[in-house]
């Protein structure tokens, strides 16, 4: 049996290579001031995007016969917990020294079939127990890589927050400060007041200061040199974050969730902090109870940067779907909506100059799918990061029928082995666990 | 940007032109209602372009091509050219109005205590006014099959319609069906015994089969007898044992399913229907043979182990219907009531994934209303059939345009605004007014 990058199911048994592809002739959403250009060309050349345009000359490129087909810049999921082996260090109420880029699974299944949706780009966030959470890992889904190639090097650091149900232990039992949305707020106070005295102490530089892991981390959020996407659910607590931001002068980058965002759109484009939410996610919890599939394009229609996240395996898989709900929900136009999958979680995340669009000079993170990407008739059949083609229909047809091989392989030689009188032992079954911000043991 | 403009368009419409109250059921049906040119999916595969649909006293009067009469337009007449018509969907399996919020217990209704509980009734706790009920109807979900949860036999459901003041006058068929929660060979490990995690063979699987296979001897046996006292549990077998209530089994394994097959020989049962069925593939051939149709599990779920096709759920459904078996669709699982508004995005995903549009359509409509048994009135549009459809601006199975304008239920029309779309326009309007200040 051949070893595979990585060693499961899907794994490759050559790492896939960079390519040169020309893309002939597709209907390409660039998620740019262009938007969608019909019967156009485009060169993947050294991993970026060399040409946009029409006949364009493959110079030794691979061609795509891409018409009839679309091609947009692959998804963005600023809210995954994918690819993790944990995701709370919920026993205090402040976790900023921990990491999620020390806890990357590269062999979680689920970034191979995130790659089948058309998804390149995920934050790996630290679970919402506590409201300072742990810092992020944004990742590329280069499936077959180690965990420290899947980070996206460029991409400035994160801290996840968290307010509400969750960080008050509503719906477990627990007893640790806070247990109301009223400790919540003392909480990031106190934390900030001793990150700001902490840093004067640093700078003095006396004999007794002592490096801290947590206060690093709230003095880089204090000085703007990390970014904050908050879980949150309802009004008066994302006013409250943002106040308290204002109060220490730097600004939340990004509230995730954000179901009640529609009702203080006009404060938060005031902060010019953004939204990622769920398209149609609620009453799964009390603070969800007036949480609207709307909420979308009425913070698009105020002018807030919006995009839509998943917090879930499955439905990161087709975040095209749920972009396309908010075409049925408030009416927004189907560039915008596509926005809110691509360029707009980049923006939220500081990496649009690299990617979430097509445009010459960016990294080839590029999807090609059958059909119009917003239609739930669409499927990828190509996603490609930086030039290397991680998923493909075609060769993913090829691994289903080399798994089966495999299998029948293994089960025969297992039979042979009992019958020549080896031990056996009884049948187990492993099952992938659904990971959600919520999860408080170890992920199995 | 034409489209957008016309989406623009029927919002605007949508805001102003709707003049009823929130959750207030609808009257009566007073007069004949005729659409006019509406490409009608009937539900039952075919397609009708430039349709003719009429329908008095709840009931579907015509269906028929518009060129193919010469017949009056009674009554009201909604002009439908371009639009689409479809039979009202149908959500089997489902907890709707029997929680609000999953994580406030004081609203949960769902799950008894105790193990056979056939006696155990959804209708009684299913609550009409349920706001996640009244979101279901802006998709064209218009009916569902209320089904309680827990034990091994959990109880019986019933089946309703989405638009009612009371569960009285929501119920379409009362105590529709028995439910058993069919044992799994195989068991997490229980922290709370000191057993390792992950899954292993279910000791008291067997076991827990006999206590099933014992409950429904001990119960025919008693309802042959004298009944000189009344067992509640037994007495509700009654209606299996005489065809009136069928038999749904929720269960997913291969080799469980085999077991279940087994156990309806042995018991004699009509009427049984695999609620899940996520391993059902490999015994298609015996679901067949034995007429056994499947409720699948929703095509939006991951599949279960690593190596299985990425796709495997989006194209199960397909595969067993390939396979002769009746399919159609369920939405239990992860946030399952509020999730019920995608059902037309499950049927859609299953024909991303190579099944026929139409044949799809099924999945969510006819094939349903087969499998629950009241396709004698619902699940498509024909003549003598119950007026419940809906007109979409556009393919309902696609979330771009399933976007409806009108909704009937057995010809009353309902309301499509619902607690979601009023806070909707409450806030847009707050901002339109700072804008214009």
């Amino acid at each position: 049996m051949p070893v595979t990058y990585p060693n499961i199911a899907y794994g490759f048994k050559d790492k896939p290579k960079q390519e040169n592809i020309l893309f002939k002739n597709a209907t390409v959403w660039t998620s740019e001031e262009e938007g969608v250009l019909e019967n156009t060309d485009v060169l993947v050349k050294n991993g970026e995007i060399s040409r946009i345009g029409q006949d364009l000359n493959a110079g030794g490129a691979q061609v795509v016969d891409a018409t009839g087909k679309h091609l947009t810049a692959g998804i963005i999921d600023e809210h995954s917990h994918l690819a993790a082996s944990d995701i709370n260090e919920a026993g205090h109420n402040s976790s900023a020294e921990v990491n999620m880029e020390d806890v990357v699974d590269p062999t979680d299944i689920g970034i191979y079939r995130d790659l089948a949706g058309g998804v390149t780009t995920i934050q790996l966030l630290h679970g919402s127990a506590n409201p300072i959470g742990g810092r992020s890992a944004i990742l590329k889904l280069k499936w077959g890589e180690s965990a420290e190639d899947l980070i996206f090097e460029q991409a400035p650091p994160f801290i996840k927050f968290a307010l509400g149900e969750n960080v008050k232990q509503s719906n477990w039992s627990g007893n640790r400060f806070p247990q109301t949305r009223m400790g919540v707020e003392q909480v990031f106070v106190d934390y900030f007041s001793q990150a700001r005295a902490y840093e004067t102490e640093k700078n003095k530089g006396g004999e007794d200061f002592r490096k801290d892991l947590e206060m690093e981390t709230l003095v880089e959020i204090l000085n703007g040199e990390r970014f904050v996407t908050s879980h949150s659910y309802i009004q008066s607590e994302i006013n409250m974050l943002m106040k308290v931001a204002e109060q220490f002068d730097f600004n939340i980058n990004t509230f995730t969730h954000i179901l009640e965002g529609y009702k203080v759109a006009d404060k938060m484009k005031e902060h010019g902090v953004g939204a990622s939410t769920f398209s149609d996610w609620w009453a799964y919890k009390y603070e969800v109870n007036d949480a609207i599939p709307y909420n979308a394009s009425i913070m698009n229609d105020v002018g807030i940067t919006v995009a839509i996240n998943s917090d879930d395996g499955e439905m990161s898989r087709r975040l095209n779907q749920e972009a396309a709900k908010s075409v049925k929900y408030g009416g927004m136009s189907e560039e915008d909506a596509w926005k809110m999958v691509t360029i707009n979680p980049a923006k939220l995340l500081h990496v649009d100059d690299l990617v979430g669009s097509i445009k010459t000079g960016k990294q080839a993170d590029l999807v090609l799918w059958n059909n119009h990407p917003l239609s739930i008739y669409a499927k990828p059949e190509k996603t490609m990061i930086e030039g290397v083609v991680y998923f493909d229909i075609e060769r993913d047809e090829q691994m289903r029928k080399q798994i089966r091989e495999e299998r029948n392989q293994l089960i025969g030689q297992m039979l042979k082995a009992k019958n020549n009188g080896v031990k056996t032992q009884p049948v187990t079954k492993k099952e992938k666990q659904h990971v959600h911000c919520d999860l408080l043991e170890e992920v199995q | 940007m034409k489209r957008f403009n016309t989406y623009i368009l029927i919002i605007l419409l949508v805001i102003s032109g709707k003049t009823f109250a929130q959750q207030t059921p609808a009257d009566k049906q007073s007069e004949p209602v005729t659409i006019v040119g509406a490409t009608a999916h009937l539900g039952n595969g075919e397609v009708i372009e430039n349709s003719l649909i009429i329908f008095e006293d709840g009931v579907i009067t015509e269906v028929i091509a518009a060129n193919l009469t010469k017949r009056q337009n009674p009554g009201k007449i909604i002009n439908a050219k371009g639009k689409h018509v479809y039979p009202g969907f149908i959500a089997p399996n489902s907890t709707l109005g029997l929680v609000e919020i999953a994580a406030v217990k004081a609203t949960e209704d769902d799950d008894e205590m105790g193990e056979m509980l056939p006696n155990v009734r959804s209708l009684i706790a299913y609550n009409a006014e349920s706001k996640i009920v009244e979101s279901m109807r802006p998709n064209g979900v218009l009916l569902g099959q209320i089904v309680p949860r827990g034990g091994l036999i959990s109880g019986t459901s019933s089946i309703v319609q989405f638009d009612a003041w009371n569960w009285e006058d929501a119920v379409v068929k009362e105590n529709d069906g028995l439910h058993i929660n069919w044992p799994d060979a195989f068991r997490r490990g229980r922290w709370w015994r000191d057993e390792e995690p992950g899954l292993k063979a279910n000791k008291e699987y067997q076991e827990n089969i006999q206590k099933l296979s014992d409950f429904f001897t001990s119960s025919k046996a008693y309802l042959a007898g004298e009944r000189d006292y009344k067992n509640l549990p037994y007495l509700a077998m009654d209606s299996v044992f005489n065809g009136n209530k069928k038999v749904f089994v929720h269960v997913n394994g291969e080799k469980e399913i085999m077991d279940v097959i087994q156990f309806k020989k042995d018991h004699a049962l009509k009427g049984l229907v695999i609620v899940g069925g996520y391993d059902a593939l490999g015994v298609a051939k015996e679901l067949k043979s034995n007429d056994i149709p499947v409720l699948v599990n929703r095509p939006h779920s991951t599949p279960n182990k690593a190596y299985e096709d990425y796709d495997y759920p989006y194209k199960l459904a397909k595969l067993l219907q390939d396979a002769g078996v009746l399919v159609a669709l369920e939405s239990s699982g992860q946030m399952e009531r509020m999730n019920t508004r995608n059902l037309p995005f499950y049927a859609g995903t299953v024909a991303a994934f190579g099944m026929d549009k139409e044949e799809a359509l099924k999945l969510i409509t006819s094939n349903t209303a087969k499998i629950l048994g009241i396709d004698d009135k619902y699940g498509s549009l024909e003549k003598g059939k119950s007026a419940t459809l809906f007109i979409s601006e556009g393919d309902a199975l696609d979330m771009r345009t399933n976007i409806l304008s009108h909704a009937f239920i057995d010809g009353r029309e309902v309301s499509l605004e619902t607690h979601q779309t009023e806070l909707w326009k409450r806030y847009s309007k707050k901002y339109k007014d700072q804008e214009s200040k």
